[in-house]
């Protein structure tokens, strides 16, 4: 397991995922970098300078923006990096005299998984690092709960990892990739349609939220992110007021069934796609 | 103690409704080259597949290395080169196989490695990239993967593919030099030549069954006729041999189809006593291809 495990790795580094990652991610940081430098230095229209109190509430909003894309950004890299990992090798037979060595082949997925998991990870947390460093030096704001906002980005991806390995134990890459982002965008408006239902008070849209949220919880993930991000000043404006809260703000973390929910819905899918790898023909 | 390789009674695989292979049964011992031929589409990957347990029988058993088919032990002394190979290509020649040595657990994996690298003409270029490699050359690091560790069985599928005739002829020595180590070798392939040259028993595949094995010489048969030059005096020759098989008349003699080779010397004396002159007597005898051909033909129509 641990030799598969670090051929991915090297794969990964072979084939310039590092580079290109990070030389993206640069470039990501050092852009939005510049706009919250930018965002402190602005005028008014009456041609004051902005407050700091105002530069913080702005920066709020965008932290949770720029938030919102990475997680989508995540969850497409993890569906990307994993679907061809494991299909392309099946596909092109790479795999074919690794599966005749006295090796199970649960160790061979399992090495595949923990490789992956440990790059989306090491790239959510570090990325989610490098960012909420450069906005504090430029606007002097950080979110409430970083770390924990980034660990539930970081679940977001792995259950798209999960979902992704599975399905290309049995379809070509492409394939699985575009049902898994598919499945990701179904989630999201699921999540969009039960925070609507409890709004207006609608049990069906609730509870097909509901079910979508348990079906695939990676919107559920975005939700718990989403609420470690938001100040508490926010979360209680959003409460006193009566305007639905839309995508982007939430006033209140998913249950905590919902976390445990998350965790054992990685394990068990990657249990049936280890379980799908191990039982078919080559 | 039973010193069969491969031992497997009534394979049969079926994908959905096709039945890509039916009732093999095969016992091939160590120390043995096997060949197992058949046209496209024949069972042959699917035979292979199950034997190096990548593909699970529908139904039937066996053992490979004294391990039921699938087991995880037999892969320890298990070499095995697919139809269609491909390695990392992001890898050097030395770093798949080094890969191969961890997953299959050997000892002293350097020197493993060397041999191996050695033994198919890459240790020149075991540092560069496998996608740097011609297509031979891939293959050829295939078959030290399949090499590598000494393997007790050597399962190749098409070995010899994209290798051109010095390539061949190398992978014949290579596998003559394992039969005397006492290595098994199961050889799927085309090349009827090939199998012809090195195999010690085959087997003929078609459709999804096996429809002969044996020797080389119990597949070719006893011959299938004898060729006379000769030339008659007074009665003509298809009288004299009409009595032996089937005759057919050439301008400097005949030839009766059908007629053993110890049916010869009753022929000669047949001739010599009606008064033929004979000037020579030659048995013919079916090349693999014709045998092949004849037996595929016959079972496709």
């Amino acid at each position: 397991m641990i030799n598969v495990a670090l051929l991915t790795w090297r794969e990964m580094s072979r084939r310039n995922f590092f580079l290109g990652a990070a030389a993206a991610t640069a470039a990501l940081i050092a852009v939005t970098g510049w706009g919250f430098w930018y965002l402190a230095r602005i005028h008014t229209a009456r041609g004051t300078p902005v407050t700091h109190l105002e530069v913080l509430s702005m920066s709020a909003v965008l932290v949770i923006l720029i938030s919102y894309l990475f997680n989508f950004l995540l969850a497409v890299a993890a569906v990307f990096l994993a679907a061809p990992s494991l299909a392309n090798d099946i596909e092109s037979g790479v795999l074919l005299p690794v599966l005749t060595r006295p090796i199970s082949r649960v160790a061979i997925f399992s090495g595949k998984a923990i490789a992956l998991a440990v790059i989306i990870a090491l790239y959510a947390f570090l990325t989610g690092a490098c960012e909420f460093v450069v906005i504090r030096a430029a606007t002097g704001y950080v979110p409430p709960h970083p770390a924990q906002a980034v660990g539930f980005l970081t679940l977001s991806g792995l259950v798209m990892m999960a979902l992704a390995l599975l399905l290309s134990t049995r379809m070509a890459a492409l394939a699985a990739s575009i049902v898994s982002v598919g499945l990701f965008i179904i989630a999201r408006l699921g999540s969009t349609a039960q925070s609507l239902g409890i709004h207006f008070d609608n049990a069906t849209a609730t509870h097909a939220g509901t079910l979508s949220q348990l079906l695939l919880p990676s919107d559920a993930m975005w939700q718990a992110a989403l609420f470690n991000l938001e100040p508490e000043s926010m979360v209680a404006a959003m409460s006193n007021s009566h305007a639905w809260a839309g995508p982007f703000f939430t006033t209140a973390p998913p249950p905590l069934a919902m976390f445990a929910w998350s965790a054992a819905w990685i394990v068990v899918i990657a249990a049936f796609a280890a379980r799908s790898f191990a039982l078919r023909d080559f | 103690m039973d010193c069969a390789s491969v031992d497997v009674h009534r394979l049969t695989k079926r994908y959905g409704r096709i039945e890509a292979l039916r009732d093999l049964t095969l016992r091939i011992d160590k120390g043995e080259i096997f060949g197992f031929l058949g046209p496209n589409g024949a069972g042959k990957t699917t035979s292979v597949k199950m034997l190096v347990g990548l593909a699970r029988p529908t139904t039937g058993s066996g053992n490979v290395l004294g391990f039921p088919l699938g087991d995880r032990r037999a892969r320890l002394h298990l070499g095995y080169l697919p139809e269609l190979f491909r390695y990392p290509e992001w890898l050097t020649a030395r770093e798949v196989l080094r890969y191969h040595a961890h997953l299959a657990r050997m000892h002293g994996i350097e020197g493993e490695i060397a041999r191996a690298l050695e033994r198919v003409g890459l240790a020149a270029r075991s540092n560069d990239r496998v996608a740097t490699f011609s297509k031979g050359m891939q293959q050829r690091l295939g078959l030290a993967v399949a090499l590598l560790g000494k393997p007790e069985l050597v399962v190749l599928d098409e070995p010899t593919s994209a290798l051109d005739p010095s390539g061949r002829l190398e992978v014949r020595e290579i596998l003559r030099e394992l039969r005397r180590a006492g290595t098994c070798v199961f050889l799927n392939s085309h090349l009827l030549t090939e199998v012809e040259q090195v195999c010690d028993r085959v087997a003929i595949v078609t459709r999804g069954r096996v429809v002969a094995h044996g020797t080389i010489a119990q597949i070719l048969g006893e011959g299938h006729g004898v060729r006379i030059r000769a030339s008659a005096n007074g009665t003509p020759l298809d009288r004299i041999l009409a009595r032996f098989g089937r005759v057919e008349v050439q301008a400097d003699g005949a030839t009766v189809q059908g007629l053993a080779q110890d049916g010869i010397p009753a022929v000669v004396a047949a001739l010599v006593e009606a008064g033929a002159a004979v000037y020579g007597v030659e048995q013919l005898t079916a090349t693999l291809e014709e045998r092949f051909l004849e037996m595929t033909a016959e079972r496709g129509s």
